[in-house]
Formats: structure tokens, sequence, C-alpha cells
């Protein structure tokens, strides 16, 4: 079986006052249609950029694809027409971002950017558009959605707008749905509706959803396959369940462990010391060598490789040497 | 035990904008009647939505923001009545940490001067044993005094957390309020503050007003745990027993909504709880229970008379119809 999106070898760079720093190095992702895949890491880690990358949303300069191919239904989108990206984002693949309030325009009512996303793709009047809008908006679950597509985007709640953001990334039945941590900016009442509404819509229309979040609770409700991003690699990579139940690499178990989770009440979380190297200080070993209690001598020279061991990769010389 | 707070029938209201030219203004009732105890060395958690009142109620009872009534007794001194000059002299019993550390801290001072501050205003001690008692507090909090004269955005996050912790320790305070402490941080560096913040309330004796909508940072630090709706406190309890034996359907529904690891989408999870739509507008609230029109055991009572906070069972609730999730 292909891939709906097949990420290989992507490197993606950046020119900086530090010079040139290697944002993606090297990354290999895919997702089957009707699949979602949790992409997890702290910032900055690269989870954001895959993102936009696979969009063609990079800015160029100062960015740049250094490498590697990004190929949606067997389409290659690295080097395509400004014009053929255009034509494809939004109709073949869509994104929802982190904040509603500053991805929706204010000025516009939200129907009308509905609306406005369905004329760019399809050849309709701009009624028969505002008629879609509104009924997506009542299929994303907002109440009397003929009023609220006449509101200004100010006049709705940080729910109901990322409601409209889902609204309008699915009113061309995208093949792939791109969520970039969807529900950090909402409560916990309400992220769990927006969850809710991602599966349906999933089920419904049969995109695949690549969600990145930082929080592996949301991984664990969503998410059927895992790849854990750290400082620009792909560092583990495995069915949901193998990574929450067996994490290999040093750093999944970390993300897990360290969660104040509901229904575990010991006296101190794990921590993971320290924080994510900055990508101009990245030195020939394993990037997460200095959080690392398990890093020798090797670990701090040598890039591991994400090596395959029963379905569930991992780039750990640890792992792979049995010392954990 | 021996009482560190009190706070009675506590209520705060906010004026809006007037309608036209000669409207009245509308009144906002942020926190509606909120009462509660704090014991020396525990700490309770504030849970809720965003526009709850958690943030206003804490704000109130150390007197940063304005109550409309009800008594804040301090260790039996009501705060509210105090005069200013009083009011300011009290205020080193009583500190704060924000959520947001890359914009508590100025970031034009050196962190020295920032986590001195305090000192210098209370005009404690010389400014040598001010600089050496910066320097304990830096070891305290997990920084290196090599880090003492750089400035602030030459921290990471969970650093600044921590110059933020140790700005709050200077004056030795007995109370430490809590503004979401860990939500702009990273998960991995959450753990860490969190860690921090447990531990100096064990070595320090402290006592924490924790705010937070995350159920499981409430439970990992707080002994008690208030969940506030529409500026009501709704349940009232023991940490074990609110996690454990939840009786209103709102903390329920917030106990299903956080994510899980336990739940699966292998398994085909489905929340034992859910509920739909946005909380009720706080200026004119419903005459009943605030919650009644997302609850699923509302009945006519629920939208006619607003229910007290009773000893019910395993915790205190402000429900008609308390118990646990119908099966």
């Amino acid at each position: 079986m292909t891939a709906l999106l097949d990420i290989t070898d992507l490197k993606v760079t950046f020119n900086t006052r530090y010079g040139q720093v290697t944002a993606l190095d090297g990354v290999s992702l895919h997702v089957n249609a009707g699949e979602t895949l949790g992409v997890v890491g702290e910032s900055g880690c690269g989870k954001s950029i895959t993102a936009l990358a696979t969009m063609g949303l990079i800015p160029m300069p100062p960015g740049r694809i250094a490498g590697g191919s990004i190929r949606l239904a067997g389409e290659e989108l690295v080097g395509a027409s400004p014009a053929r990206m255009r034509a494809m984002r939004g109709a073949d693949i869509a994104m929802i971002f982190q904040e509603p309030m500053t991805s929706l325009n204010p000025v516009f009512t939200v129907g009308d950017q509905i609306a406005e996303a369905i004329m760019l793709h399809q050849k309709v009047s701009a009624d028969r558009a505002f008629k879609d809008a509104v009924a997506l908006l009542d299929r994303v679950g907002i109440p009397s959605p003929a009023d609220r597509a006449r509101d200004y985007p100010h006049q709705l709640s940080g729910g109901m707008r990322q409601r409209v953001m889902i609204a309008m990334a699915v009113s061309c039945r995208p093949k792939v749905l791109i969520a970039d941590e969807p529900t950090t900016a909402l409560d916990v009442t309400v992220q769990a509706q927006i969850f809710d509404l991602l599966n349906e819509i999933q089920r419904d229309f049969g995109a695949a959803i690549v969600l990145i979040t930082h929080d592996m609770g949301a991984i664990s409700e969503m998410a059927d396959r895992v790849a854990v991003m750290y400082a620009g690699r792909i560092i583990e990579e495995a069915t949901a369940d193998d990574v929450l139940d067996f994490p290999q690499h040093p750093y999944a178990r970390g993300l897990i462990d360290c969660i104040p989770a509901l229904g575990r009440e010991e006296h101190a979380l794990k921590e993971i010391p320290g924080v994510v190297p900055p990508l101009h200080l990245l030195g020939a070993g394993c990037a997460f060598a200095e959080r690392c209690e398990h890093a020798n001598d090797r670990c701090r020279q040598e890039k591991p490789l994400l090596v395959n061991h029963d379905h569930h990769p991992a780039a750990c010389h640890a792992v792979e040497e049995g010392r954990i | 035990m021996t009482k560190l707070l009190d706070v009675r029938d506590l209520t705060v209201r906010f004026a809006m904008p007037r309608k036209g030219l000669f409207g009245p203004r509308p009144l906002l009732e942020a926190v509606r009647s909120v009462s509660f105890t704090l014991e020396k060395g525990r700490a309770l958690g504030i849970v809720g939505e965003s526009g709850s009142g958690k943030t206003t109620t804490a704000m109130a009872a150390i007197r940063l923001t304005e109550a409309a009534s009800g008594q804040v007794l301090f260790e039996g001194e009501d705060l509210l009545a105090l005069p200013d000059e009083e009011m300011r002299a009290h205020r080193r019993n009583v500190q704060l940490i924000f959520q947001d550390p890359y914009s508590s801290l100025n970031p034009r001072a050196r962190v020295i001067d920032i986590v001195r501050e305090p000192m210098d205003l209370m005009e404690m001690g010389t400014m040598e044993e001010r600089n050496a008692r910066v320097r304990d507090l830096f070891k305290l909090v997990g920084l290196r005094p090599d880090q003492l004269n750089l400035f602030p955005h030459q921290f990471s996050g969970g650093q600044r957390q921590r110059i933020s912790i140790a700005r709050a320790l200077t004056t030795n305070p007995k109370l430490l309020v809590c503004d979401e402490p860990v939500s702009a941080l990273d998960v991995a560096i959450q753990a860490q503050i969190l860690n921090l913040l447990a531990r100096l309330k064990d070595e320090l004796g402290l006592s924490y007003l924790l705010i937070s909508h995350d159920l499981g940072v409430v439970r990992h630090v707080c002994d008690d745990v208030a969940v506030m709706y529409l500026g009501k406190i709704v349940e009232h309890a023991s940490r074990s027993a609110l996690f454990d034996s939840a009786q209103h359907p709102y903390t329920q529904a917030l106990l299903s909504a956080a994510p899980s690891l336990a739940r699966r989408k292998s398994k085909g999870y489905v929340r034992p709880l859910k509920i739909s739509g946005d909380p009720p507008s706080p200026i004119n609230p419903p005459p009943g229970c605030a919650f009644a029109d997302r609850c699923p055991r509302a009945q006519d009572i629920c939208r006619e008379v607003q229910p007290d906070l009773e000893d019910k069972g395993p915790t205190r609730v402000a429900c008609h119809f308390p118990g646990p999730i119908a099966a």
C-alpha cells in the first residue's frame, strides 16, 4: 500500500545570524488514508517546520528545502510551481493552526471567509458557497449556523473559532488535514469537543490527519501511529500503543513519565533535565545526549540512526546496544 | 490545624461599558459569594474553565482586585478592612507567581535586581544581606550564582519561572499564589517546576493557592481542590475525594475531558460524560444553577433554584442531584 502523504529524507535549512542551521535533518514520515499520525516533541523540535514544509509555506529565504521529497498521492510537492501549490493547498491538503484568532481575518464574517475558500477551489456562485459555508458550520457543531455565519471572529468564543477553522479546512474535502496544536489555546472541555469532532470528521470524510502536539495524553486519544521528534529528527516511530506502553528512546520515555497524569499520584514527577539545545549548537553526537542519563562517549560522538527493532524504530545507541 | 486564609462570601463585580450615552452600566459578577478556607502548609487548587472566576477569586483574596463584599481573614485579620499602609506592610506575607514568565520579568533589569526588588521595597536588612539572600534563593530554586548578572532574555522559560519563584520567596511569604504557573511551559519543563513547587512547600512550610485549568497539575501539587463554574465554587474536597468520587456533573465532565494515557484510540475510547456548548454569560447569569443548560441531569428545579455548597457524601457540592456518573 502506498502512503497518501509520503515524506522521505526531508532536509530544511535556515540562514540565521549564527550561520546556516539545519531545522529538519532527514525526516521521513508517511500517513495513510483514514489514519491519524501523531507528531510529538517539545517546542523547537521541528514539528511545525515539517507541517509548513508539507504545505509549501516555509518562508524562502531564509528557509530552503535542501533535500528529500514530499509526495501527496504520488505527486511530488518539493519544487512544484507556486500556482500548483496554491491549487493544492486547501483542496487536497489543509491545515488547522494553533491560534484561531490570529489565523482568521478580523474584518470579514466567518461565513464569507469559508465561502472564499470554497470559491477558490470550486466553480460555484457566491450564494451557493455561502450556503455551503452555513452547512459546514452546522456540520462542525455550531448552533444557529445561519446567524453565526454573519458574525465576525471576535464575536465567537475560542472553541467556536477553532470550529470555524476546522469547517474552513474541511470545506473542500482535503485528503490530508494537518492540525498544528489545535487545542493549546482552549479549555479542556472544549479541547475534548474538538478532539471528538476531528475524529468524527475523519470517520465521515476519510481524511488522513497529522496531529502535531506536545501532549502525550492527546496522542493517546487521537493517534493511530506516533512519530517522536527531537532537534529536527525523528527519534522513534511506532503505533500509538507501542510508543505509549513500550517507549524505547529515553526522550520518548521522558515525555511520558513527566506528565502529571490523572490516575497517577507518585510524589515526584520524572524530569527531563535541561532544554532542547539551540540548533546552531548541535554537535556531532546525539542531540539528546546532554539531557540523557544513559549517554556515553559513543552517544556524544556519533549520531544514532533510526534502527528498526520489531517494527518499532528508535534512534538511540543505548537501545541498540541493549543498555536500556 | 490552623487556618491561614478564611474567605467568606467574597463577591467581585466589574462595571461594563454603559449601553448608550445615559444608559446604566451593566455589572458583571465575576465572583459570586465564594467561601473557602486554606490551612497552613497546605495547597488549595482552584480549577475551572477560562471565565470561571478562578483568577479573580485569588486576586480579590489577596486584595489585588477590589471586592464588592465579603471578608478575607488572613490569620484572623480581615485584609479587606485594613488601611492601605497596613496592607502594604502585609504584602510581604503573600507573594505571586504569574503564568507568563516572559512578560512578568522586567526585560531591562538584571535578574539579581529583579529578585532583590521586593526586599528593597520592604527595606529588609542591608544591601549585602539582601544580595546574599538572592544568592541563597538562586541555589534553592536550582539556578547558578554565576547567572545572577544576566538579563531575563538570556534564560529559558523554565529558568525564568525559577527566577519568578525566587523573587516571590525573598520576603519569606506564608502564602504563595500561583496563577497557572506551568501552562506557558513545555511538558518536559512543567515537571521540573512542579517538582520544585512541591519541594519548596515541604522545605519552607509554604501554603499555596494554585490556579490551574489542568487537573493533572492540581492533582500533583494540591491537597484540596475547589472547582469553579461561572463565579461559584461547585465542588470542594480533598484531592483523593475529588479525583476518586466527584459528585458534581461539571467536575465529572472536567475529569472525562482531560486527556489521559488510559484512553486509547486503538481501544475505541468513549468519554464517560460529554458536555456541549460554552458557559452562559456572567452578565445576566441564569437564576438557577449556572451549569443547568449543559448538564445531563438537569431538572426543572435546577433552572429555578440555585443549589448551595453543602456536605453531601464524600465532597462538598453545590448540586440538586449529586452522585457518581450514572452507568
